[in-house]
């Protein structure tokens, strides 16, 4: 995979947070400000202008450019965060020309720990890391079964909805949900919900770039 | 929404634009944004400092730079942190090789996009940065123990922060031993509030929450943040006692200690109101043996056309006294 094929994931991304505009907001009215939906659709839609129009065949420098799009975009608290999971991924595969798509695990994994070290959380605290972590696990696990690259993505989306899903289970520390305490274990979380469509993209991609895998 | 605005989605540069006009001795902007806002009195070699955050707090942020106080300020929509980038770029302005100390309010966005900052001008520019996060509203959370985050939000009492740094850094004092006054008076900081009308931010058009007419919120947060209490408005010197028992209890201020006092109106709260609140505040410290050294009354930190006050005081000691009280000149505090 070469820089310029990262266009239509971008492209993915955007898409479906522009799809779920609506989605994000009602989650984000219960326990936030309810601009959740607004700053997705906004900095997706920056991180993918910004990668289409980029000439950089380093896709870590790419990566990171994404990134740093998305932070001057949205600089909300949520924005800040994805933009940081990029910059993270642009880092760890820097001078990188061209990557394989088992790697793609490498890349979100990389991501989640650019979002983990920006909002010094961890998984079980009820945030965007609940959905993709259990994602990144997925992926890793379907690759050490020799996966294919369909199958992999498949895992990652399935991990990230059920990730979502557990957050129900779990008590906010981090953000507004917080100051409710126990009263807020019943809630979504609406950063999960983020990861979840994210994962649903790069499901819908990998089966629309690699469904003739392994041929 | 009644507001003498133009645009909604004008009204922050608009405000600024405004704001130059004004002050063009004390500040002026960088990076061909009006939202980079850095002083025009830069002071060779001295320790740049710079703050941040969403604009709807006038005097806040910005209005505390200049000469003896803050470097730098970047500014971001109502209620909305400015961007890392932003942030970056008045950070490269105004370092002149002694580095640059952040004092910012314990808000996530604000932190998140500061950290960011930091990390970009460290990688991209050598600039050596650090940062002091004020969080000095008792109304929002409890006390952290040693070690642990500071879960409070920070109001008005970053005044202190800024005023006693900026003297540290105006006397040509090294990065650490700024931030090292900057954490002394951020420590001795304690601020409550309270809210008796909500505040509409322009883009939105109307209010994002509603207090009943004959009613009043103690400890109510800055954008509205949900406070501690909400019930039926009480005589003045009521609610400064209510807010007093709280902040003194919480350092706690005790016989003996000194003072600086911080009465702050929210943005639409009468001078008049604010004094006779001040009033009240000096008979209840007197009769706690707590000795005031210097009252500063009026408006310093709002919520827009929120109607309230906040109480902060800050304990002072002999360095403390000498940074606040050291000469400092920007758009909204001479001293």
């Amino acid at each position: 995979m070469k820089a310029k094929e990262f266009t239509g994931l971008f492209e993915r991304f955007s898409k479906v947070m522009e799809e779920n505009r609506r989605y994000l907001i009602q989650l984000d009215s219960v326990v936030g400000d309810g601009d959740l939906g607004l700053t997705m659709d906004d900095g997706f839609k920056a991180a993918y202008r910004a990668v289409r129009d980029s000439e950089e065949n380093d896709i870590g420098k790419l990566l990171y450019g994404a990134g740093k799009a998305m932070s001057v975009a949205v600089p909300s608290t949520m924005g800040t965060l994805m933009a940081s999971g990029w910059m993270q991924a642009g880092k760890a595969f820097r001078g990188a020309d061209e990557i394989q798509i088992d790697q793609m695990a490498d890349i979100f994994a990389a991501y989640l720990e650019g979002v983990a070290g920006r909002g010094k959380a961890k998984p079980g605290e009820k945030t965007f890391l609940d959905g993709l972590a259990p994602a990144v696990d997925a992926m890793k696990e379907a690759l050490e079964n020799g996966k294919n690259a369909v199958e992999v993505a498949e895992a990652a989306s399935e991990g990230a909805a059920q990730g979502f899903r557990n957050t129900t289970t779990m008590i906010a520390v981090h953000g507004r949900a917080a100051t409710r305490g126990a009263a807020s274990r019943e809630l979504e979380d609406p950063g999960a919900a983020v990861a979840m469509l994210m994962m649903q993209a790069y499901r819908d991609w990998v089966r629309d770039t690699h469904d003739c895998l392994p041929c | 929404m009644k507001k003498i605005i133009n645009r909604p989605e004008d009204y922050v540069n608009e405000m600024l634009e405004g704001l130059y006009v004004a002050h063009p001795d004390l500040i002026t902007y960088t990076n061909d944004d009006l939202r980079c806002l850095v002083t025009a009195r830069k002071k060779p070699g001295k320790v740049g400092i710079a703050t941040g955050g969403g604009s709807g707090h006038l005097p806040l942020f910005l209005g505390y730079v200049g000469e003896g106080m803050l470097d730098g300020c970047s500014v971001g929509d109502v209620f909305q942190s400015p961007s890392a980038e932003q942030m970056a770029a008045v950070t490269r302005e105004i370092d002149d090789g002694a580095g640059v100390l952040y004092i910012y309010g314990n808000y996530n966005g604000d932190i998140f996009n500061f950290d960011m900052a930091a990390e970009m001008v460290d990688f991209e520019d050598g600039i050596r940065v650090e940062s002091v996060v004020a969080g000095e509203d008792v109304a929002s959370a409890g006390p952290s123990a040693p070690g642990e985050k500071n879960t409070r939000r920070g109001v008005a009492g970053i005044l202190f922060v800024f005023k006693c740094a900026g003297g540290a850094a105006a006397a040509m004092l090294d990065l650490d031993e700024v931030k090292r006054v900057a954490e002394k008076a951020a420590a001795n900081v304690r601020t409550m509030g309270v809210a008796l009308t909500p505040c509409t931010v322009p883009r939105v058009g109307e209010p994002g929450f509603s207090i009943g007419e004959d009613e009043m919120e103690i400890g109510m947060g800055i954008h509205g943040e949900a406070g501690i209490r909400r019930g039926k408005i009480e005589p003045a010197n009521q609610i400064a006692e209510e807010m007093l028992d709280k902040i003194v209890a919480d350092l706690p201020y005790q016989s003996g200690d000194e003072v600086a006092v911080l009465i702050n109106g929210l943005g639409a709260t009468p001078l008049d109101e604010q004094y006779i609140v001040t009033r009240q505040v000096n008979k209840y410290l007197e009769a706690k043996g707590i000795k005031v050294y210097r009252y500063y009354v009026g408006e310093y930190a709002t919520a827009l056309e929120m109607a309230g006050v906040s109480i902060s005081l800050l304990k002072l000691d002999d360095e403390l006294k000498k940074y606040l009280d050291a000469p400092a000149k920007t758009p909204f505090f001479v001293s």
